[in-house]
């Protein structure tokens, strides 16, 4: 009982912390996107849940950086509203190391949202007028204009906040309902090929309707994580189905289980019917490991953590999320085996109505 | 030598069985081999078996040689006759060594009726018989698709650059496609509608071992960039191939005992 009350109370905190705790601040984008060197720019610094207006003026630094040790800092900021503000950059008449052009990332960072940043926010051309005047491009490039002004300094805010990602914005909440679908999914089939294999060292119709009802509300997941993935592809890759490996080979996992009810059904003794849809689910979950751990490290993939590693690394996560995540598999897990058994305890009332018990 | 599983699931005998698994499945691969080094006469006789039983009913063979044939100028017709690339070549020739390949091995457990089965079920051990069957169709159908190579390369041209690693690939596909269709067929053969469940069991089942096999001959036709390696694929290939002989041979015993 008090597994059932957990599971509700960890689903509901999955849904409700989850969806209600803001973002972290965010850059969402710069205009213009290209600029040449030696030019004076003006950029405009789009922001996301950002509060530009509550930090002093003189506050508010902006960045373009080319690498950890090279940047080039806005010489005056002028804040428009909350999400908008101007840097007036002059940008230096070179590139550092001679490249014809390169991409910049922009950084702002103020005391009341701390740091944020956009990578390959600007694309920076070297001016050709500049390189006519002289000789080659190496001995006229000098790399003071862009170590004098450094990042330093930087605010960091600790607060519960889930971390702003680019293109994926706010869709970053779907991990906490994607993902533990998959976990409660490979929790229930292990849970059905436990009682298929108990089946066949010992047939009790319980055992399998057992199997049945895991096999059945695994399946239900399975549809569900296909489509909250699809919702979120549309929204992140722009369509819902972009036969990415790791969709294919979930849907093919999906026809596997299919059949094992059609194979149920098939038969007109229930023992035999019974007997091989267990042998069946034991061979079906072998083969669902290649196809869900071996296969999709074989091909590019959209999903995160693409090569090498069938689901996302650690640093997709940072502590706010784990706080959400880990409970929410949790709460997932249990209603998932608190559904099963509510199928199983109906099949088993149905079957001794029927006799067949 | 006992079987456990003939104990296990024998009703009306009723000898309770303790089932405890961590017991049952380390000890299957040693029995496997001690089966295997002491019945190898079974395997043989059985061996020689299907291949009288094959060359006996003539016209069987010979429906699926034709089907191949067939099939091939299907594919090359539809096609419009248009130059077939060499990536094209490859999806079309996996897809009809799979079609021959599933209708070539759904005969093994069916053409043969539930008293002759029973009188092999005195007889033999049923992992010798699923061994038989096993190799049996590993050399048909590495008939088939050489057949098929053979063929389709008339027809549509031959774009292999590396023929011997195109040959290993074709032997592997064999295996593989023998051990996942002779197990599901053997499972099919029990229900009434075998060919639809032929087809919906085995597909997804098949489908790691094609995508390897695909990729693989992707190299062995050259459209793979020249740094890419392949041993992945074939320990891959060799590892699926490995996890489904060992859960059919774990498995064969309780969907034979009837």
């Amino acid at each position: 009982m008090w597994w059932k009350i957990l599971s509700v109370v960890l689903v509901l905190y999955a849904l409700s912390i989850g969806l209600l705790i803001p973002l972290k601040p965010g850059v969402v984008r710069v205009s213009p996107e290209t600029a040449t060197t030696g030019q004076a720019l003006t950029l405009q610094v789009f922001g996301y849940n950002s509060y530009f207006s509550k930090s002093e003026p003189g506050q508010i630094r902006v960045w373009l950086e080319y690498d950890s040790s090279r940047a080039t800092a806005a010489q005056t900021i002028k804040v428009l509203n909350d999400t908008t503000l101007e840097a007036s950059f002059q940008l230096p008449p070179y590139l550092p190391k001679g490249e014809k052009s390169t991409l910049l990332t922009a950084i702002v960072d103020h005391p009341t949202d701390g740091v944020s940043l956009l990578p390959n926010a600007l694309k920076l051309i070297q001016d050709t007028a500049f390189l006519k005047s002289g000789a080659s491009v190496s001995s006229m490039v000098s790399d003071s204009a862009w170590t004098l002004q450094p990042i330093d300094n930087l605010h960091v805010i600790k607060d519960f906040s889930f971390p702003y990602r680019n293109v994926i914005y706010e869709s970053i909440r779907n991990t906490y309902y994607h993902v533990p679908m998959w976990f409660v999914l490979m929790f229930l089939f292990i849970a059905s090929v436990w009682y298929s294999i108990r089946y066949l060292g010992k047939p009790d119709p319980d055992f399998d309707r057992k199997a049945a009802g895991y096999a059945e509300t695994g399946l239900l997941f399975g549809f569900l994580g296909l489509f909250t993935g699809m919702v979120w592809a549309n929204y992140a890759w722009g369509k819902p189905w972009s036969n990415d490996i790791k969709q294919l080979m979930t849907a093919v996992a999906l026809l596997i289980y299919l059949a094992y009810f059609i194979l149920r059904r098939s038969f007109d003794e229930p023992e035999k019917g019974a007997r091989l849809a267990a042998v069946y689910n034991i061979f079906a979950f072998a083969s669902l490991i290649p196809l869900l751990y071996i296969v999709p490290r074989m091909f590019a993939s959209l999903h995160p953590g693409a090569t090498g590693n069938p689901a996302f690394g650690s640093e997709d996560l940072d502590n706010t999320m784990r706080a959400v995540f880990y409970p929410s598999i949790l709460g997932w897990t249990l209603l998932g085996f608190w559904i099963a058994s509510l199928r199983i305890r109906y099949q088993r009332l149905h079957d001794r109505s029927h006799g067949l018990d | 030598m006992a079987w456990p599983a003939n104990q296990a699931g024998s009703k009306d005998k009723a000898i309770p069985v303790k089932f405890i698994p961590s017991a049952y499945l380390p000890a299957t691969l040693p029995y496997l081999c001690r089966n295997l080094f002491m019945n190898w006469r079974h395997f043989i006789i059985l061996l020689q078996k299907e291949f009288l039983l094959e060359f006996r009913q003539r016209y069987a063979i010979s429906g699926i040689v034709l089907y191949v044939f067939s099939m091939i100028f299907v594919v090359y017709i539809a096609s419009a006759k248009a130059d077939i690339s060499p990536k094209i070549w490859n999806v079309l020739f996996w897809l009809v060594v799979l079609f021959a390949s599933i209708n070539a091995v759904v005969k093994s457990f069916v053409q043969e009726s539930g008293a002759r089965q029973l009188y092999y079920y005195q007889l033999a051990e049923p992992v010798m018989l699923l061994l038989s069957k096993i190799v049996y169709n590993t050399l048909l159908l590495l008939v088939l698709s050489s057949l098929s190579f053979v063929t389709y390369s008339v027809v549509a041209g031959n774009p292999v650059k590396d023929a011997g690693l195109f040959w290993l690939t074709l032997l592997l596909g064999s295996l593989g496609f023998s051990i996942a269709f002779t197990f599901i067929s053997s499972i099919a053969a029990k229900a009434n509608n075998s060919a639809t469940l032929m087809a919906i069991l085995s597909f997804p089942v098949i489908l790691p071992i094609l995508l390897t096999l695909t990729n693989l001959s992707k190299f062995a036709l050259g459209l793979m960039p020249p740094l890419a390696t392949y041993d992945r694929d074939i320990i891959n290939l060799l590892a699926i191939d490995g996890i489904l002989v060992t859960l059919t041979f774990v498995l064969f015993p309780f969907i034979w005992k009837d």
